[in-house]
């Protein structure tokens, strides 16, 4: 194991967590299992005792009439509606006091003859439960007017409907497990690159520039564990060494001012250069202490902050649905679609602003200075009484959103040097990633059990908690917030190159009016519609992420080793358009599954290429305005297609309705991949340099 | 307060290992519970349904719903044999209460919302709570479809711990004793796991202090040196060839002042 290197101790503590997660779960899953069956038991013989003793008072009734048992008619008839109405019960039968089965619905006789045959009922008034194959039999003596039993009711039920109606249990408890064995994995990372790797990094820039000779810095680490310690006594012997190094400089010096021999003044000025020849010192008096900031730093309270809002993905329109009114000109489902829209446009509007805070008070304090807004706009969503208060904190947490991402992009581009920097945007997008499969699985878990505004005032609270921990962070190293200010770039002048001009308009833009108006406003009010839960609704939507986690990491490979850009952003566009058309062609919940899985997909294909498509479109703009900056309005105009997606599908539901809305999504979003398929192939390969030459 | 390595990631695991069991406890409860509130109710419900289906004979007869007497005594007997019903009652649609198991209540009026939700969703059964008890209910309907009143049926809201309290017990025990046990497992195993990188980390301090004080030379762990300690290695050397090269310039500088 490497000292200064994370994998190896990496993989041991997960696999630490695996084991110390994973067992106990499926040790309380299984007993709870066990012990909920044996308590709903007797639930369900009381039921099939109540049921048994109503439809034996009612043959018995006709026995009274002078009916023989044997000789009754429409006894499918008298069957069929009780076990339709009753879904735990799983068969109704009549047998003679022989066993022998005269009447029977909802089973196959030769499952039950045998033993019934053989089981001895009894003539118990409250019944005799028995154990049948698959089933188990309540039977009930039915007595002719004398008391003598003519034969049994009988009332069967399966011995796995309990275990099949907890089996949900089980995928609750996976949903917990799998987002705890993510939180445990980010926390353990941070744990061990904050603690161990970063701080032995620095720990090692040191000890490679003292192999040189140079005493200059001390690493600067300030935790009291074991590393902490070690790196102490590292920089206690750096400094004993410059001090031993300024006694001699001030006794040289001694010596050179008061000595009156000038062949000793002399030598001991030869000394002095050879000591400092061999060895370098601080020049400021003391070593300075050398910290460095690490990507994977702010990547714990980034992702705790995408997961809170995350948490309201797959109910977010049933929320806004709830509070909505119609007002002139504008439908429910438009009043809807309002506080998606509203958040992202407060995204990008604020996003230039947080842009200029950051600049001014540094990344972290901006960071930090989002979390305000953000926990506030949280936590009061959870208090809304109507649409418009949703809308305000909508935008509230919008504004804090933008800050927050704003300054989490540009601290991991400060600290990510240049040659890693796509190892820093790996930080923030795969913080992103883990946090949008564990914030939307276990977000409607947890409003299905506490509902919408206590789920709002968890995502508070995991707001403020990344605040701390931020704090914390900044606290052990608060960088200088020094950064230069780039020329804003020309709108008019980005949008003259044509290649950028459709790489945003039919690509990027479709991409985000699909993911916001098909999977954040259109999915959760089908599947609801469907009569799926919150937890399932969730299920769903996570595959969103899932799939383009999956998709992503593989689509950068293919990338970046064939330089296949523009081709793999076509085929994601291409393929999210025709996921959105499948109800076309299906019914029920599988197409929307579908139209998701194909959105992930499409995403994961496209997202990265295209980031990567634009400093070779934008060749000439990247050199001029900066890369941070045409990213920054790559953002923003990607952001009118997420604010235009819910406007856009509310507009159709209307019209079309639910489905018809995924599809008219669809069809838009397929014609703008389609377009940008074909102008594709125009685009060459490589930076384009030509429009330098033709704006010269 | 400083925490050892094995400390801080014990506590990150413990913490998780906490929140995953109490979310996996609570959601669990929460399905078991509703299932059995479900199964709770699918029964009331039956009984409620044979109650109707007598009174709705009685009413397709042609009487009025407060002529049917012997309503008493069929709810009465409902109510004997099932110890877990708290009682049972027919009203009308304006709300008085005609027949009730407890017979004090006949003639009182039932809460608003019972009235209400005969309102809102005529000839389906409904299910409502109130502070102590459970209500499952179903609207009587007359042969020509006219909601002529409910009837109703109540249980004890708290069915479910009341009657499984022992369970949960015996399960929140068994909790909190895996959850313990693994807890033990993570600190540990933590402490195992993180003892290779203590121990090198000490044995070069102490290397450091060693060689810084004593002369000599640091030597990389044949077993388990890797480029981080081999480069230390050099670190100390160097310093200590500084220090040593220092103090022979101090000693060089003295001589020469002494001299002169």
């Amino acid at each position: 194991m490497r000292l200064d290197s994370s994998r190896s101790l990496l993989v041991r503590l997960f696999i630490l967590a695996v084991l110390v997660l994973v067992p106990p779960t499926a040790i309380v899953s299984y007993r709870a299992l066990g012990a909920f069956e044996q308590g709903m038991a007797p639930e369900m013989d009381k039921k099939a005792a109540i049921v048994g003793q109503d439809l034996r008072t009612q043959l018995e009734r006709a026995v009274g009439y002078g009916v023989p048992l044997e000789r009754m008619v429409g006894m499918t008839e008298f069957f069929a509606p009780v076990l339709a109405a009753n879904p735990e019960l799983r068969y109704l039968a009549v047998s003679d006091p022989d066993g022998r089965l005269l009447y029977l619905h909802g089973a196959e006789t030769a499952e039950l003859q045998a033993d019934f045959r053989t089981a001895g009922f009894g003539t118990g008034r409250d019944g005799h439960k028995i154990s049948v194959g698959p089933y188990f039999d309540v039977a009930l003596p039915v007595q002719a007017k004398g008391g003598a039993v003519i034969g049994h009711l009988h009332v069967g039920f399966d011995r796995a409907y309990v275990t099949d109606r907890l089996a949900n249990i089980f995928l609750d408890v996976a949903v917990v497990l799998s987002v705890s064995l993510i939180v445990a994995f980010e926390v353990l990372l941070f744990v061990v690159f904050f603690n161990i790797t970063g701080p032995l990094k620095v720990a090692g820039w040191v000890v490679d520039r003292v192999r040189r000779g140079d005493f200059e810095h001390v690493p600067s680490v300030w935790s009291g564990d074991e590393v902490g310690h070690f790196v102490r006594a590292m920089s206690n012997s750096v400094r004993r060494t410059d001090e031993a190094y300024r006694g001699l400089m001030a006794y040289i010096e001694e010596v050179r001012t008061a000595h009156f021999d000038a062949g000793v003044v002399a030598r001991v000025a030869e000394v002095a250069d050879r000591v400092r020849f061999l060895f370098r010192f601080s020049p400021d008096g003391r070593p300075a202490p050398l910290g460095q900031r690490m990507a994977t730093d702010i990547r714990l309270p980034l992702f705790l902050f995408v997961f809170a809002e995350e948490m309201s993905r797959s109910f977010m329109p049933l929320y806004a649905g709830g509070l909505a009114t119609p007002l002139p000109g504008l439908s429910v489902e438009m009043m809807t679609a309002l506080p998606i829209a509203f958040f992202m446009a407060a995204i990008a509007l604020a996003s230039p602003w947080a842009a200029r805070v950051t600049e001014r008070v540094g990344s972290s304090r901006a960071f930090v200075m989002g979390m305000v807004p953000a926990a506030l706009g949280y936590v009061m969503t959870g208090f809304v009484f109507g649409l418009f208060d949703l809308l305000l904190w909508r935008v509230v947490s919008g504004v804090g959103y933008a800050l927050v991402t704003v300054a989490a992009q540009t601290y991991i581009s400060q600290a990510a040097r240049e040659e890693q920097r796509a190892q820093g945007l790996g930080v923030y997008v795969g913080a992103v990633l883990t946090a949008s499969i564990c914030g939307t699985g276990i977000g409607g878990l947890l409003a299905e059990r506490i509902g919408f505004g206590a789920t709002f005032f968890v995502s508070g609270a995991l707001v403020v908690l990344s605040g701390v921990l931020l704090a914390r962070i900044m606290a052990e190293s608060e960088p200088p917030a020094v950064v230069a200010v780039a020329a804003r770039p020309k709108f008019r002048r980005l949008l003259a190159n044509w290649r950028f001009t459709v790489l945003m308009l039919f690509a990027a833009v479709p991409a985000k009016m699909a993911l916001t108006g098909f999977l954040f406003f259109l999915v959760p009010m089908i599947l609801w519609q469907s009569s799926l839960t919150l937890s399932e609704i969730a299920r769903m939507v996570v595959l969103y992420p899932l799939v383009m986690a999956v998709t992503s990491a593989i689509a950068s490979r293919l990338s970046d080793r064939f330089q296949w850009r523009a081709g793999l952003v076509a085929l994601g566009g291409l393929i999210g358009g025709i996921g959105l058309l499948a109800p076309v062609v299906l019914d029920g919940t599988l197409p929307i599954a579908i139209a998701i899985i194909a959105l992930g997909l499409s995403h994961g294909l496209s997202a990265s290429p295209q980031l990567a498509l634009i400093p070779d479109v934008c060749w000439t703009e990247c050199r001029a305005f900066g890369r941070v900056s045409i990213m920054a309005l790559v953002r923003t105009i990607e952001r009118a297609g997420s604010v235009a997606g819910p406007l856009i599908a509310a507009a159709f539901i209307p019209m079309w309705g639910l489905n018809g809305a995924v599809i008219g999504l669809g069809v838009l979003v397929l014609a703008l991949a389609a377009f940008f398929a074909i102008a594709s192939g125009a685009y060459g390969s490589g930076p384009h340099i030509e429009t330098e030459e033709e704006t010269a | 307060m400083s925490w050892s390595l094995a400390r801080k990631v014990s506590a990150a695991l413990v913490a998780i290992l906490v929140c995953t069991m109490a979310l996996t406890a609570y959601f669990g409860y929460a399905k078991f519970a509703e299932q059995m509130s479900a199964q709770v109710q699918s029964r009331f419900s039956f009984v409620v349904f044979t109650i109707k289906r007598k009174v709705e004979d009685g009413l397709s007869l042609g009487f009025a719903l407060r002529q049917l007497r012997q309503t008493q005594d069929t709810i009465e007997l409902e109510k004997a044999r099932d110890d877990r019903v708290l009682g049972i009652e027919i009203y009308d649609a304006s709300g008085e209460v005609l027949f009730n198991t407890d017979r004090g209540g006949v003639g009182s009026a039932v809460p608003e919302a019972w009235i209400e939700v005969l309102k809102g969703a005529p000839g389906k059964a409904f299910s409502l709570t109130d502070e102590e008890a459970g209500v499952v209910g179903m609207p009587l309907v007359n042969t020509l479809g006219k909601v002529e009143g409910a009837v109703v049926l109540r249980y004890p809201a708290a069915y479910l711990e009341q009657g499984l309290g022992e369970m949960l017990g015996r399960l929140a025990f068994e909790l909190v004793l895996v959850v313990s046990g693994f807890a033990m497992v993570a600190a540990v195993a933590a402490y195992v796991l993180l003892g290779a990188v203590t121990r090198r980390l000490g044995a070069m301090e102490a290397t450091l202090a060693k060689v810084m004080a004593e002369g000599g030379e640091a030597v990389p762990d044949p077993g388990g040196g890797d480029d981080f300690e081999v480069r230390f290695a050099e670190f100390v050397a160097r310093s200590r060839e500084a220090v040593e090269h220092i103090r022979d310039s101090t000693d060089e500088v003295e001589r020469m002042d002494r001299l002169a």
